[in-house]
Order: C-alpha cells, then sequence, then structure tokens
C-alpha cells in the first residue's frame, strides 16, 4: 500500500509537469484553434534562457522570473509575426508553420548552447520526507507547489479581471467581442504568451531531473499532447485532470504491469488515450459540439 | 478544354519519365543513390497526399506504415529467406491492411484530434518495434544483404535500385491517378470540401474513407519496403517521428491535392536537409524550418499550386 | 496549344535540374587512379558520421574533439618538421546523421563515392556502423576507430577486416565489475538497472561473465528504454527486491536519475556505475541534488583522464588538452570528456598514419592497425594502445574507479580487460 500511494505521489508530480504544458497547449487552442506543435520546443528555448541567467550568477528565483517574462514576450512575438499571417489559412498550413517553429527552435537551441548535456539546478532538495510509511520526495512536492500557485494565479487572472475576461470572450465570441470594444486579436497573442509562460514552468521543473539538453521536452510534449487531447482540447480542466492522470497511470503501469517490458510504457499509455478517444471523442471534459445539419 | 490540359498532363509525364530514365548515365552512382531515395519519398508522399490531399484525414503517422512496409520486407528476407523483390507486394499488402484497420477508429476522430492520435501511433511505433527482438531484431535492428541486380541483369546495385524504385513510383502514380479520377476521387473530393453535404448526396462516408487510409497505407508500406531492401538494414531508429513529419512536409510543399508536384516534395525533403548543412554545419535546422515557415507562407499551395498558376491562368479556367 | 506544351516542357525540365545542382558534368562510378582516393601529395581526407542533432546529439562534442586534434596536428610541426603527417594536411569531414541509420548509409556513401574520404574514422552508433559494414568492407574503405563500445568490432575482424574498433568494449567493462564483486562481496545480491537494448544487455553480459557461478545471485533485472525520462518505478522495485548491490548500465541521464532515486529512497546498495555515465560532469549532477550521500561509494572503470577532476592540472596531456579545446573549440565545455575521448581518439588515428608510412594505401593503415603499441596522453598512465594480429581491441586496459566526497580515485591496478588478449 504505501508503496502503491509513493507511486501515486511520485506519479502527480509528473503529471503535473505535464499538466502545465497541456494547459498551454488548451490555452493556444481555445483562442486560436491551432494545435502548437512547437510548444515543447519554446518551454525548453526558455528554460535554455533560465539556464544562462543562473549561469550568469542570477539567483534561481530571479532566474525563473526573468525566464517567465521573456517567455511572456517571445510568446506574444511569436504569435504576431509567425501565425498572424496564417490565422486564416488551413488547418494544414498552420499545422505545418507550428511544424517548422518547432524545427526552427531545436536547431536553434543546438547551435546556440550546443547539444551537450548541461544540468539544471532545483530550488528543492533532493531529500525525502517519511508521512506514514511513505517517503514522498521533497522534489516532487515542490514541483506540484508550483504548478499549483501558477494554475491558480492564471484561474484568478481570467475569472477576476478584466483582461481575462476580455481574452476568454475574445476565444468564445470573437465578433461580439470586438462589437464590445475588445481587441480580438491583441488577446491572441496574449493568449500565446501566457501559453510561453506556462511552458517556462513546466521546462524550468522538468529540467533538473532530466538535463538540459535540445530534445529535453520532446517525451514531455507527447504525454502533454496525450493530456490534453484526453481532457479535451478545450478545456482547461481537462488538462490538468489529464495530466495528472497520465502521470500517474504510467507510474502505475511501469510498476504493476511490468511484464509488459519497459518498451510499452508510452504506447500502452496512448493506447488507454485513443480508447478513451473513441469513447467520447471530444475528451473527458469537452463538451461535444453537435453539428445541426 | 480537358483535352489540352490532358494533352499538357500526359506530355510533362513522357519528359519526366524520359529524364528519369536517361539520368543515371549522366550521374554518379551515390546521386543515383540519393534519387533512388526521393523516389522511395516520393511514392510515400503520393499515399499521404491520396489521405490526406484528397480525402481529407490529416496524418501525421505515416512513418509507422513505411516502417511497417520495411519491417515486413526485413523479416520475410531475413527469417524465411525471401527474395527481396518479392516482399514488396506483401509489405505494401500487410501495411495496406493496418491502415484499413486503423481507418475504422479513426472515423471517430476528426480533424486536429486524427493528426494527435497519428502522432501518437509515430511515436509508439519503435516502442513498440523493441518489444519483439526475436522477430524485429529490436533496437539492433536486422541487418540486409546489400542489394544486388537480380536475375543476373547487368545493372550496379544503385542503379538497380533507382531503376527499380523509379519503376514502381511510375505504377504507383499512374494507379493514383486512374484512382482519383473516376468515382472514387469524385467520392474523396466531396468528402474534403464538406462530409455533411457529401453524406447527403449519398457517399457512403465510412467505406470511402478507411478505403482511403488503406491506399494510402499500403503506398507508404511499398516505399517503406524500399527503403529497407535501399540501406539492407531496419533498425527502430530508422523510423523516428520525424520521418512522419519529413513526408507530410513534402506532400505539402508538393501541394496537397494535386498529384503534379508530388516531385518535388520529394526532391525537396531529401535535398534541402543536404543543402542547408553545407551552409552550415551547425544549424542546418534553422534553415530548414524557417524555410518551411516561408514556403508556408508564400506557396501554401505547394508547387502544384505554383505550377497551375503557371501553367492554366485563371482566365483559361472558364 | 503548342506553345502550352513548351512552357509545359520547360518547366518540368528546369524544375528537375534546378534541383540537381552539380548532377550533371559528373561521370559515372568515378575515375580510376593509382593511388586509394582521398590522398593527394598535400592532404589526406577523413570523414565520419555522427549524431550532430537529434535524439543523441550530446555525444556531437566526440567530433568536435577530434576536429581540435586534427587542427592542431595540421598546424604544428611535426618530428619530421613538416605540419599534418608527413606534409599532409589532415582534412576532417564530419557530417551529421542524426542517429538515423537510413541517414548514416546516405552519408556514408556520400562520404566514400562523393568526398572520396581515404577512411572513416571514429563514426558513432553500433547499430548505424553495422549497416554501413558490409558496404565498407566491399568497398575496402577502412572503417576506423568506430564510436562505440560493442564487441563486435574487435571480435569478428576475419569478417570485416576493414572495420577497427577503439575502446575497451562494454562486455569486458562489466567483467571487471563481476570479477570485483566475487572478490570483495561473493555473497552479493545483485539488482541491475539496465537500458533495453545492445548496450545495456552486453554490460549485463560481462557483469555474469565476471561473476561466473555466482551469476545466480543476479536478483532482480529493470529495463528501461533509452528514450525514458523517469526511472522511479524500476528504483522502486529494485529496492524492494532486498539487493544489497546495485549496478547501473544506462545512458547519463537515466543513471543520474538512477542515483538521484535511490539517495531519495534512502538505499544504499554498493553501486557500480557504467563508465560512461561516470565522468565528473554527470555524477556531479547527482552529487549537487543529493549530497555526498547520493554518490560515496560508487564504483564504476575508467581508461580516460578526466577533465573535471582536479588532480589532472598539472599533467602534460590534460594541459595539451585544455590547450587545444580552448583555442580550437572554445564553445565547448571545458570539462567534457566527450571531447577528451574525441582527442583521444584522434590521436590514435594519427599515430596509426604516422605507422603507415610517408605513402600509405588503405592497406597499409591496415596492416598498421595491428602493429600498435604505444601511450596515449589522455589516456591513463599505464593504459596502452595495443594490437596484434590476433588482438584487434585497441584498448582493453581499465582501472576502477571509487567516487568520495566529489571526486573519483583510482584503486587497485590497471586491470586487462581481455585476458589472453582475446
Amino acid at each position: 500500500m504505501a508503496d502503491f500511494l509513493q507511486q501515486v505521489v511520485s506519479g502527480l508530480a509528473t503529471g503535473s509537469i505535464y499538466a502545465s504544458l497541456a494547459l498551454a497547449l488548451v490555452l493556444i487552442h481555445r483562442s486560436t484553434q491551432v494545435i502548437n506543435f512547437a510548444q515543447g520546443e519554446m518551454a525548453t528555448f526558455t528554460t535554455y534562457i533560465a539556464w544562462t541567467l543562473v549561469d550568469r550568477g542570477a539567483s534561481y528565483w530571479l532566474a525563473f522570473a526573468l525566464t517567465l517574462v521573456a517567455a511572456f514576450v517571445g510568446g506574444v512575438a511569436l504569435e504576431r509575426v509567425i501565425i498572424r499571417p496564417v490565422e486564416r489559412a488551413s488547418i494544414l498550413t498552420i499545422v505545418m508553420v507550428t511544424i517548422g517553429l518547432l524545427v526552427a527552435l531545436n536547431g536553434a537551441m543546438g547551435w546556440i548552447w550546443s547539444p551537450e548535456l548541461k544540468s539544471f539546478p532545483s530550488p528543492f532538495p533532493n531529500r525525502g520526507v517519511d508521512v506514514g510509511g511513505v517517503t514522498i520526495s521533497l522534489q516532487d512536492v515542490g514541483v506540484l507547489g508550483v504548478t499549483v500557485v501558477v494554475v491558480a494565479l492564471l484561474y484568478v487572472f481570467f475569472r477576476y479581471t478584466k483582461l481575462g475576461l476580455a481574452m476568454r470572450a475574445a476565444a468564445v465570441a470573437p465578433d461580439a467581442s470586438r462589437l464590445a470594444g475588445v481587441r480580438v486579436s491583441w488577446m491572441l497573442a496574449l493568449g500565446w504568451g501566457l501559453a510561453a509562460v506556462l511552458g517556462a514552468v513546466s521546462g524550468m521543473m522538468v529540467a533538473p531531473s532530466v538535463f538540459l539538453e535540445p530534445n529535453m521536452m520532446q517525451v514531455v510534449v507527447i504525454y502533454a499532447f496525450a493530456a490534453a487531447v484526453l481532457g479535451g482540447i478545450n478545456s482547461p480542466v481537462g488538462a490538468i485532470v489529464g495530466g495528472l492522470a497520465i502521470g500517474v497511470t504510467i507510474n502505475l503501469i511501469g510498476t504493476y504491469a511490468d511484464f509488459l517490458g519497459p518498451e510499452l510504457n508510452l504506447p500502452v499509455a496512448l493506447l488507454i488515450l485513443l480508447a478513451v478517444l473513441l469513447v467520447r471523442p471530444s475528451g473527458l471534459f469537452d463538451r461535444v459540439v453537435v453539428q445541426r445539419v | 478544354m480537358a483535352g489540352r490540359r490532358l494533352a499538357v498532363r500526359l506530355a510533362g509525364l513522357g519528359l519526366a519519365v524520359a529524364v528519369v530514365a536517361l539520368l543515371p548515365r549522366l550521374i554518379s552512382e551515390y546521386r543515383a543513390f540519393q534519387l533512388t531515395y526521393v523516389g522511395i519519398y516520393f511514392i510515400a508522399i503520393l499515399g499521404l497526399n491520396i489521405l490526406t490531399g484528397y480525402s481529407g484525414q490529416i496524418s501525421l503517422g505515416h512513418g509507422a506504415f513505411m516502417a511497417l512496409g520495411a519491417y515486413t520486407t526485413a523479416v520475410l528476407t531475413f527469417h524465411a529467406g525471401w527474395r527481396d523483390l518479392w516482399t514488396i507486394p506483401v509489405a505494401g499488402l500487410v501495411a495496406g491492411a493496418a491502415g484499413f484497420l486503423f481507418g475504422f477508429p479513426a472515423l471517430r476522430f476528426s480533424g486536429v484530434y486524427l493528426a494527435l492520435a497519428t502522432f501518437a501511433v509515430a511515436v509508439a511505433t519503435p516502442s513498440v518495434l523493441k518489444r519483439f527482438p526475436g522477430l524485429t531484431g529490436g533496437s539492433g535492428g536486422l541487418v540486409l544483404d546489400l542489394p544486388v541486380a537480380p536475375f543476373g541483369l547487368p545493372l550496379s546495385p544503385s542503379d538497380w535500385l533507382y531503376y527499380l524504385t523509379w519503376a514502381i513510383a511510375l505504377v504507383l502514380l499512374t494507379a493514383a491517378w486512374l484512382l482519383l479520377r473516376g468515382r472514387v476521387g469524385r467520392a474523396f473530393r466531396a468528402i474534403r470540401s464538406s462530409e455533411v453535404a457529401a453524406v447527403s448526396s449519398g457517399v457512403n462516408l465510412a467505406a470511402y474513407k478507411t478505403f482511403a487510409f488503406g491506399v494510402s497505407a499500403a503506398y507508404a508500406g511499398v516505399a517503406g519496403s524500399l527503403l529497407a531492401i535501399a540501406i539492407a538494414f531496419v533498425n527502430p531508429d530508422t523510423f523516428p517521428v520525424s520521418l512522419s513529419i519529413l513526408i507530410l512536409t513534402g506532400a505539402v510543399v508538393g501541394g496537397l491535392g494535386a498529384l503534379v508536384g508530388v516531385a518535388i516534395g520529394a526532391l525537396f525533403i531529401e535535398f534541402l536537409p543536404i543543402y542547408a548543412a553545407d551552409v552550415s554545419n551547425q544549424a542546418p535546422a534553422v534553415i530548414y524550418g524557417v524555410v518551411l515557415i516561408a514556403v508556408m507562407f508564400l506557396l501554401p499551395t505547394g508547387a502544384a499550386g505554383l505550377l497551375r498558376r503557371l501553367l492554366f491562368p485563371v482566365t483559361r479556367r472558364l | 496549344m503548342s506553345k502550352k506544351l513548351l512552357l509545359a516542357a520547360v518547366v518540368a525540365l528546369t524544375s528537375l535540374t534546378v534541383a540537381l545542382p552539380g548532377a550533371f558534368g559528373k561521370t559515372a562510378a568515378g575515375t580510376t587512379t593509382a593511388a586509394d582516393p582521398g590522398l593527394t601529395a598535400r592532404t589526406i581526407t577523413l570523414g565520419g558520421t555522427f549524431p550532430l542533432s537529434g535524439p543523441v546529439s550530446r555525444y556531437a562534442p566526440i567530433a568536435f574533439g577530434m576536429k581540435a586534434y586534427f587542427s592542431y596536428i595540421n598546424a604544428r610541426r611535426g618530428n619530421d618538421g613538416k605540419r599534418g603527417v608527413y606534409g599532409r594536411q589532415i582534412i576532417w569531414k564530419f557530417v551529421d546523421d542524426q542517429y538515423n541509420p537510413a541517414q548514416t548509409v546516405q552519408l556514408t556513401r556520400q562520404l566514400v563515392e562523393q568526398d572520396r574520404v581515404f577512411a572513416t574514422v571514429g563514426a558513432l552508433g553500433t547499430e548505424h556502423q553495422q549497416a554501413v559494414q558490409s558496404y565498407l568492407n566491399q568497398r575496402k574503405v577502412p572503417q576506423l576507430l568506430v564510436s562505440t563500445g560493442a564487441a563486435t568490432w574487435g571480435r569478428d575482424y576475419q569478417k570485416n577486416p576493414y572495420s577497427v574498433g577503439w575502446q575497451p568494449d562494454y562486455i569486458s567493462e562489466g567483467r571487471l565489475y563481476g570479477q570485483h564483486i566475487v572478490q570483495t562481496k561473493p555473497d552479493a545480491k545483485i539488482g541491475i538497472l539496465f537500458q533495453n537494448d545492445d548496450y545495456g544487455r552486453d554490460y549485463i553480459e560481462g557483469l555474469e561473465a565476471g561473476l561466473g557461478a555466482r551469476r545466480s545471485q543476479i536478483i532482480e533485472r529493470q529495463g528501461v528504454e533509452s528514450t525514458s525520462t523517469d526511472v522511479r518505478a524500476q528504483l522502486a522495485r529494485l529496492r524492494a527486491s532486498g539487493a544489497d548491490t546495485f549496478a547501473i548500465f544506462v545512458t547519463p541521464t537515466l543513471a543520474i536519475g538512477a542515483l538521484v532515486v535511490a539517495d531519495a529512497l534512502n538505499w544504499r546498495p554498493q553501486i557500480y556505475l557504467n563508465s560512461v555515465s561516470a565522468t565528473d560532469s554527470f555524477i556531479g549532477v547527482a552529487t549537487a541534488r543529493g549530497g555526498n550521500d547520493a554518490t560515496d561509494g560508487v564504483i564504476s572503470a575508467t581508461y580516460l583522464k578526466d577533465p573535471a577532476n582536479p588532480k589532472w592540472a598539472n599533467d602534460a596531456g590534460m594541459k595539451q588538452f585544455k590547450r587545444l579545446q580552448a583555442k580550437y573549440y572554445p564553445q565547448g565545455n571545458p570539462n567534457d570528456q566527450l571531447i577528451l575521448y574525441g582527442m583521444a581518439k584522434a590521436q590514435t588515428t594519427v599515430q596509426i598514419l604516422l605507422l603507415a608510412g610517408k605513402n600509405p594505401t588503405r592497406a597499409s593503415v591496415l596492416r598498421a592497425a595491428q602493429r600498435l603499441n604505444f601511450v596515449n596522453p589522455f589516456l591513463l598512465p599505464g593504459v596502452r594502445v595495443k594490437t596484434s594480429a590476433t588482438d584487434r581491441f585497441l584498448i582493453s586496459q581499465q582501472t576502477l574507479l571509487r567516487h568520495q566526497n566529489g571526486t573519483w580515485n583510482e584503486f587497485g591496478n590497471l586491470i586487462e580487460g581481455r585476458p589472453g588478449g582475446r
């Protein structure tokens, strides 16, 4: 039982990393109907910025904060420069543009920072605390904590501020919002900025465990996609639940179903995802859109 | 009018066939090998075009079908001692069957969800291949015999591969063209523009969509089989997710929904990374990504769109 | 009508020719020359495929380390007063195969048929080099000093005489650990975390060989995919099995994860860590995260000097390494042992070329590779690069190290990893 709880707790921690990246994906899709395939590379890129700041002597939390600012600016800039021109084009064109962004960012990181592995600091000590027979890692608690705080702040922002309301309106009813005076296209850019911030958090939380290198987020982003789709591509709550669920499930599969062999962790998770989608094609939390003909 | 367009197309095709047939006389062996890769990509892009360009279903997982075809060839030659040539149609059938079966659950997914589902398949493929090392050779893969022209034909291995690949490409191109100009093609186009309208016109959505998946996957399987023969080796690293993305890139750059640009797309994805690497040893990916974005900005209908505009200006279409 | 036809023809032809620059005019199969390709009076061209981008791009510094050393050789005057090797400048052409064998095959053909390299050197990837092995041997192009520890490169020389390995193979390293366990803790209960491919399995094979009859004491094996990022589940099971000895045979990222997680779980077995993951730049991270508790007592093996270890600061070989790295690859990390690995390999290459004589041929280079017996400034003192007609393992000696208070200390003697020279 203790073993089980331990796996659940560490699953929640990794799940929270998937959740924040999934939230970023949902944020962008909700506002711009775009699946941003480059979300993972954007997250890694901002993590490299954080690394550079720490390398130059900044304290961890200062670097953290500055990186979030840089991520926000970068996200807005990317939307304005790269996505805006193809906003009205077909899905496929936009998909290809984000893929081009993915490839370019990945190459740029290897070029600027060299592909060798770099270590990334963590503000949380690597100790375990004993809680009723279960060893809980402080790192895991810290990661969960940071994610909760960031998500809570975002929630407050969207629910209780005017800007947040404007952004939500722009996503759901762009034409009506325009009539109400909302500058819709800037709301979309803000959406990208916030998504980049979420990605940066995700990256900085995962980097201490896996080493910083250009491909760091590639596996994480796959789980994040799965989480976003599982929860419903337009549902923020779904993204969080999906991320946590996937984190826990993968851990449990690894522990209790190891007859499958380590190779099948990822495929089984994806299979479960596909199975869920077959039953609920819009994901667990998204409202099913019924098209009347 | 239609006759004129047909004549132009046939002339262009005839010219292209002549050029392709004569090229090995003029170029080095290793260039011929590169053009074999172009031929393999050509076939895969053709398949993807049928699925995404014509029937409107996005697939980010065609690398997985290529892997299936490649491993079919590898397993048959390695474990069962087949002659590599005969494995090609089998590879196509196996991949086609898998694609057809995948088409059923795919019916439930639309647009972005389908893209993600196929992406998931592509991601999962290397892991699944490693799971059965007895059959697939696991992560080490299977080493096959170097290709040799069969029946004692006096061709160097590179030339043999080149002609084999492009001959199959021509056959598959013709098959695709015949398929797409008939009822099937019309049904696909109807589905792509509006599924609802297609259904109300009596098109059996499920049948055509799964058929499209099957055919498309079969093409990818043949391409994968040829790749395995060409490099005489398969392992999971040969079919990463980036391969699926590469094929999709080729299809989009060539122009979706048109056959005339497929060769351009194939040339693009084979040679651009090589030239980008020449420009800068360290940042070919950056150049590749930027060029891709630029092409999407400037030429979203791809090379086919450009060619159409050059050859058949709008005024004439009336 | 005819104008349209003409336009169509022109467009088709142009698009094909524009996309194939340089294709026309080349004669097929190349010209025959008396000397081997890649060799002129002034130059010798060497090539190799490396993962400069893609899933294992972290190994890219190897190619740059080689470049740094070759640049040094090209600039300095040797014993004969000439720059380069007997007056020939080394042209080092390394290309990015992204760790994809389909690219390796294509690019290797490019290196051989277009760039006309004299030999491939140091190319990376066990499967990738296996994919091109038949081709290179068929074409009689030396496939030198491949960057992989699979035993087949030293073992199977009769089948593939043009292929030559370099580093101690994983099997012999695993054997060292097995033998050490038998000597120091014969009743050990052993758990293994292994990477689920030939890399990991070779290590296990060696470990079992070293344990001999005691291999049944391996009570738990947990596999992990190289693309995985999390080893917590495996560590939990290993700990639960009651093992008191723990062998880690995975790549650096996962290895560090394993050390850190073991520490977080308060599990303190005797740990054996494979050499690739043991360099200071990697294990230092585990120490930083978990304190000395996480890494004290860990045992590994090595044959290279470690640039991150201050005790080599005054060593001539290390000083040369730091000098060359600063001059020719300043964007690299001066503590990165992969760069040193590349330089050591390049040094070996130069020695082989020197031994092959003033007018080398591919055949004479291969013969030279069977007569080696020299010291390499980047390898540990006492390690000799040594081969014979029947012993094709260039480097087979290693020493065991123990990690304590943030540094590695060698203990015991240099051990011959392949007793009997086989």
